[in-house]
């Protein structure tokens, strides 16, 4: 006999990482009295639906068991070309959003191609690629940003539902609502669980595999652009810089919200819900540490400590659970 | 099953946002946050000024807060974070003159005023002016300084600070506007630039000057690091034959204009800037209002721009550079009010 349905519910990494989530921002609410103000709770949630973003974008390619270190030189790059088709170009908002995230599937699908043409681990086609992108990216735009970019788009970054929500975490819903339909839903999604659980056994089964780890890098690519053009609504401007040297300081969140969330890094298994609720505690942990006023270069420490914390409280609620589950056997 | 057990989760969590609802922070007396780009010797003058500023003007605080790295996205969550915790004025070091706008804009909109200080914003703006060194003017008297010390003639190499910095191109553009003055007698023979931090201003600065210090005459720094760095290698080196011209006081630049290795520094007022703009800020926050004809000065980037001063020191004026900073402030903040603001 299985354990109870409540007691299965009640193991999910996701409400492990629900009840964190509360209990720290319980504990920021009780404990900082800007926490809980509409402008904080507005702009915690702009900041979550990026990092959000980001990790969605490693986490499409996390199911193939291997990994995007170009993740947030793709963005920069779908956010200069963002830039170019919307300021220099003069294309509507209509076609150079599309025309942004048709670029980032490109630099993906590019990446895809690589990984399966050469046989090489994408570790070490995307630590390539992140360089070549930038370093392309640089050239071509001088490290020119593109700060005259239509006024709806950093409207809309500012924009605040009931005062304190940001349409930006809407989108990174919708978007997760979108991959959870592909998981779950589609004949693709499970092609692309197949692939990355098991390639051999996929590709016997009729699953063409290298097409199949192609389209998920592409599919990364595009979430990356989306993370991109998240971050110029917040800036209202394309900036070289808006994703540090290389790209990198988007890696840290690009990892940090689907490997809390459950994804096996050996691919094959994801958790949307978890990739978004690891991500919200990350931006949740960074948010309440700036409002305690821990200083600000003991942030990362602090930071690092407690997700050390939150993983063991974890670790042991299921200890504790399965020890509940096994007793009432 | 699963998907409606997730459907709940998200619904809790939803209800648990909601729950929380927004919280007031209103506070009379002003709170100052003095927020930089990121980590740099340049701006710890803040801290005293800010401190300093909190007593004479007994405001509710007057606190340097710095991001943990020189990173937008970092500097624009500490400014959200920091009006969330109630302070309601903020000088700030922008990040990029662009991209931090939007950020300035949603502090302004909700009743906390900005001064863009130590760098600008790029017009249109919702920052009540700039303050800061007319980094510009302070290049080109800089180089003027440095050519008057090489006889009028010579090659310079200029080493400069990170290109985000919206002074870089300024300092660059000031540097050759100086020796293009001199009819061809002095030329710029390099620029480098984005080493304002101790790692790239090493390896690119000794690089350059074990390979070519025979090809310069002179060497015009314009940013903290590179200037501490530049001194350090023509002191090692030991040959007095090229000829510097620094900028800021830190303690390796000074010592090396006391031991004949540097000619000059051009300083700064990163002290007047922290105080004064606290100044401004509680006055703004008490009623006062910027003045439309306030004579403010024009540059690249703004036409409100206010000069905090700068002053250059040589040998003989280094010991005394506390006392040239001060009076720079004092001179600045005894006719501040009347210049630039109307109060009731």
């Amino acid at each position: 006999m299985g354990a109870s349905p409540l007691t299965s519910w009640l193991l999910t990494n996701e409400f492990g990482l629900l009840t964190l989530i509360l209990a720290f921002g319980a504990a920021f609410a009780l404990g900082t009295p800007g926490f809980g103000s509409a402008f904080n709770l507005f702009t915690l949630g702009r900041i979550m639906s990026i990092d959000i973003m980001i990790g969605f974008s490693m986490m499409v390619v996390i199911v193939t068991g291997g990994l995007n270190l170009s993740v947030g030189a793709i963005g920069v790059c779908s956010a200069m070309a963002f830039g170019w088709l919307a300021e220099r170009a003069g294309l509507p908002l209509a076609l150079a959003i599309p025309g942004a995230l048709a670029f980032g599937g490109m630099l993906g699908a590019i990446n895809g191609q690589l990984i399966v043409r050469s046989g090489l681990h994408s570790f070490i086609i995307t630590l390539a690629t992140m360089s070549v992108f930038f370093g392309v990216m640089l050239f071509v735009t001088r490290a020119e940003a593109f700060r005259a970019l239509p006024a709806a788009i950093s409207v809309f970054g500012k924009t605040r539902y009931l005062g304190y929500l940001s349409p930006l975490l809407l989108v990174s819903a919708g978007v997760g609502l979108g991959l959870a339909a592909l998981y779950r839903l589609t004949p693709l999604g499970r092609e692309m669980l197949a692939a990355g659980a098991r390639a051999p056994a996929a590709e016997l089964s009729g699953v063409r595999v290298g097409r199949t780890f192609v389209l998920c890098h592409m599919l990364s690519g595009v979430l990356a652009g989306v993370a991109a053009l998240m971050v110029i609504a917040r800036t209202g401007a394309a900036l070289p810089s808006m994703a540090g040297d290389l790209g990198q300081d988007w890696l840290l969140p690009a990892f940090l919200g689907p490997v809390l969330g459950g994804a096996a890094l050996s691919g094959g298994r994801v958790s949307v819900l978890g990739a978004f609720l690891g991500a919200a505690l990350v931006s949740e942990l960074s948010n309440g540490l700036l409002q305690f006023r821990v200083g600000e270069f003991w942030v990362q420490t602090y930071l690092g400590l407690l997700l050390l914390i939150a993983v063991l409280m974890d670790l042991g609620r299921r200890k504790f659970l399965a020890r509940i589950g096994s007793l009432a056997r | 099953m699963i998907r409606s057990r997730n459907a709940l989760m998200i619904a809790a969590a939803a209800l648990a946002l909601a729950a929380w609802g927004p919280a007031s922070h209103a506070a009379d007396a002003t709170k100052v946050a003095l927020v930089p780009g990121g980590p740099h010797p340049y701006f710890a003058a803040w801290e005293k000024a800010g401190q300093d500023a909190m007593k004479d003007f007994k405001l509710g605080a007057a606190d340097y807060r710095v991001p943990q790295k020189w990173e937008l996205g970092l500097q624009n969550s500490l400014l959200e974070s920091l009006l969330s915790q109630g302070y309601n004025a903020f000088l700030v070091f922008p990040g990029d003159p662009v991209g931090s706008n939007s950020t300035v804009q949603e502090l302004t909109e909700n009743g906390a005023p900005v001064i863009a200080t130590a760098g600008c914003l790029k017009e249109p703006s919702s920052a009540l002016f700039c303050l800061g060194t007319d980094t510009g003017n302070s290049a080109y008297l800089g180089t003027k300084e440095l050519i008057k010390a090489m006889g009028g003639k010579g090659r310079v190499a200029h080493f400069t600070g990170f290109l985000v910095d919206p002074n870089t191109q300024l300092r660059i553009d000031a540097v050759e506007k100086a020796a293009k003055e001199t009819n061809g007698a002095v030329s710029v023979v390099q620029v480098i630039a984005d080493i304002d931090a101790p790692g790239p201003a090493e390896e690119k600065i000794n690089a350059y000057l074990a390979a070519h210090a025979g090809d310069v005459d002179g060497i015009v720094t314009t940013a903290w690091v590179p200037a501490v760095v530049a001194a350090n290698s023509l002191r090692k080196i030991g040959d007095k034959r090229i000829k510097m011209v620094g900028i800021d006081h830190d303690e390796v630049v000074l010592k090396a204009i006391k031991d004949g290795f540097v000619n000059g520094t051009m300083l700064q007022n990163p002290y007047g800037q922290g105080y004064i703009g606290s100044y401004a800020l509680n006055r703004i926050r008490s009623g006062c209002k910027v003045k439309k004809d306030a004579p403010f000065k024009t540059i690249a980037l703004t036409n409100r721009f206010i000069d905090s001063g700068t002053v250059y020191a040589d040998k003989d004026a280094v010991d005394n550079y506390v006392g040239s900073m001060q009076s720079i402030t004092k001179q600045i903040f005894g006719d501040f009010e009347k210049t630039y603001l109307t109060c009731s």
